[in-house]
Formats: C-alpha cells, sequence, structure tokens
C-alpha cells in the first residue's frame, strides 16, 4: 500500500468519525421522545417499541447525510418512525380493521361523556392504561396526529409537516379522532363501574 | 337545544364585531384551546363563551378532556440497553 492511499484512507475514518459523533450529539437525545412516540402509537407494546425505534434511528443513520444541519432533527426522526410505524401496520393488518368501532357515534349526542359527566370527574379516575387502549382503538389515521398533538405536543403545523398532510386534514381528524377517544373513554368508564 | 341561537347581545351599539354561533363556536373548541386560531377569530369565540351558559361548561370539559390526554402522555424513558443496541448498531454498520 503506498503512503498516499493510507493517508486518504485515515482521512476517510476521520471524516467517518465526525460523522457518527455527530448523528450521535443530535439524535440521540431524541431517543425518549421516540420511545414515547413508538409506545403510544403501538399502544403500549414495550418490544415493539423498541424495535420501530431502532429501525428509525438505524434509517435515520443511514440517510444522515440527507438531513439538513439547522433543521428540526427530532421532527425528522418522528416522521421516519411514524413511517415505518404505518408500513409496519398495514404490513400486519390487511383488510379492515374494527369496522365495528367505525360505526361508532361521534360528538355531543345524546349518550355522550359529556352529557353522563359535564364536569369531567371521570377523568380523575381513568387511569393511563384507559387512554392507551383508547388511542390503540382508534383507526390509524386518527391515532397518529392525536398522538402527535395530545402526546407529544406538536402544533398543527408540525403534526402536518410529518404526517405529509394539509393543515386542514389534521384539524378535521384531530377533532374527530378527540370525539372517538371520548366515546372508548366513556365506554371504559361504564365498564369500570365509574358511570352508569 | 337550538344550536343556531346566538347569546345575548350586551346591547345597542356601534358595529357588533364577529358574532358566533353555539354551532360555529363549538366546532372551532379544540383549535380554540388549543390556541391555533387566528387572533380575531380566536376573540369572537372567546367573547361567545364567556357570554353563553350553554357553551362555557361545554369549552371546560373540553378543556379538562384535552389536560387528560396531555398529562397521560408524561415523558417516558428509553432503557439505556435500547441506547446501547443503537450505538453498537450503528458502529456496526458504519464498519
Amino acid at each position: 500500500m503506498v503512503a498516499g492511499t493510507a493517508g486518504s484512507e485515515n482521512r476517510e475514518a476521520e471524516i467517518s468519525e465526525d460523522r457518527r459523533r455527530e448523528f450521535e450529539s443530535e439524535a440521540l437525545p431524541h431517543l425518549d421522545a421516540l420511545f414515547g412516540l413508538a409506545l403510544r402509537l403501538t399502544g403500549g407494546d414495550e418490544p415493539r417499541s423498541e424495535d420501530l425505534v431502532q429501525d428509525a434511528m438505524l434509517k435515520a443513520w443511514r440517510s444522515w447525510d440527507r438531513f439538513e444541519s439547522g433543521t428540526n432533527c427530532r421532527a425528522w426522526l418522528m416522521t421516519i418512525l411514524r413511517n415505518g410505524f404505518i408500513n409496519s401496520y398495514r404490513r400486519d393488518r390487511s383488510g379492515p380493521v374494527k369496522v365495528e368501532f367505525e360505526e361508532v357515534a361521534e360528538g355531543h349526542g345524546s349518550g355522550s361523556l359529556y352529557e353522563a359527566d359535564p364536569e369531567g370527574r371521570v377523568f380523575d379516575r381513568l387511569v393511563n392504561e384507559h387512554v392507551l387502549r383508547a388511542i390503540e382503538e382508534l383507526p390509524e389515521e386518527f391515532r397518529v396526529p392525536v398522538v402527535l398533538a395530545d402526546i407529544e405536543g406538536m402544533g398543527y403545523q408540525e403534526v402536518a409537516q410529518t404526517m405529509g398532510i394539509p393543515v386542514g386534514t389534521v384539524k378535521s381528524r384531530l377533532f374527530r379522532g378527540r370525539k372517538r377517544l371520548q366515546v372508548s373513554l366513556h365506554r371504559f368508564a361504564i365498564e369500570s363501574g365509574y358511570l352508569p | 337545544m337550538n344550536d343556531q341561537e346566538r347569546p345575548e347581545s350586551l346591547g345597542p351599539g356601534g358595529p357588533e364585531p364577529e358574532e358566533l354561533s353555539c354551532e360555529e363556536s363549538l366546532a372551532l373548541v379544540y383549535e380554540f384551546l388549543d390556541g391555533e386560531l387566528p387572533a380575531e377569530r380566536n376573540e369572537a369565540v372567546r367573547r361567545h363563551v364567556q357570554k353563553c351558559r350553554r357553551c362555557y361548561p361545554h369549552f371546560d370539559f373540553e378543556r379538562i378532556f384535552l389536560d387528560y390526554l396531555h398529562d397521560s402522555g408524561r415523558p417516558v424513558r428509553a432503557s439505556p440497553d435500547l441506547e446501547r443496541r443503537i450505538r453498537a448498531l450503528i458502529a456496526e454498520d458504519e464498519a
């Protein structure tokens, strides 16, 4: 091997090392947020959530050259994780999903949680597990914006950017998704004996 | 209940700012509570809810619901083992 080649190999190794350090310092701090998102998207399935995070991080690392430094790294990682989740979701569940739930009425009609408990006292009794179950029951198109906005605390614009859908669609899906959550929570409250 | 009913006006005066019906206000409840409405719309909803005895408890209920949802998402910690695995994967992928 000639000296010049060895030198350029060393230089390449240095660049590669810098690139890895940069990735680790920019992307790894978002690990908890990614895991939290995965946990909500999967309805609390820890092993599956860890797999999703691991796959997303590996994908992010392989596309790191395409990430523009200074832009929103968290949103970028979330998008990768969300895409991975949606792909696996579609693979795992072919055919109609939870059709019976699609037929559940939304809104503040008669028999709604609001009518049963206008002061929202039941929320003090329903626990985290109920929310996770209610979120798990949401069809994917409602679940993802609800998780991003209500659990991850994103604004409408960021949800739209992450999901690649218009802001108007985010608004309507959030509205309907939240109403559906109330329907599920109402059911859990009745099942648990908190409401008649 | 007539959702189209408008709250009582505060009285005669100059040109009134935008008045929303109950139905219009309720349709905007989440955008209002999420702080996503343009200033003028936001003000119109706030005015309606302040005056409307029917909508006020509705908005209050939705606010409690959203707080509850948000609190349910308290931060979780990924296991140190997951971080180790990811670092190892990246190092391996690089090689």
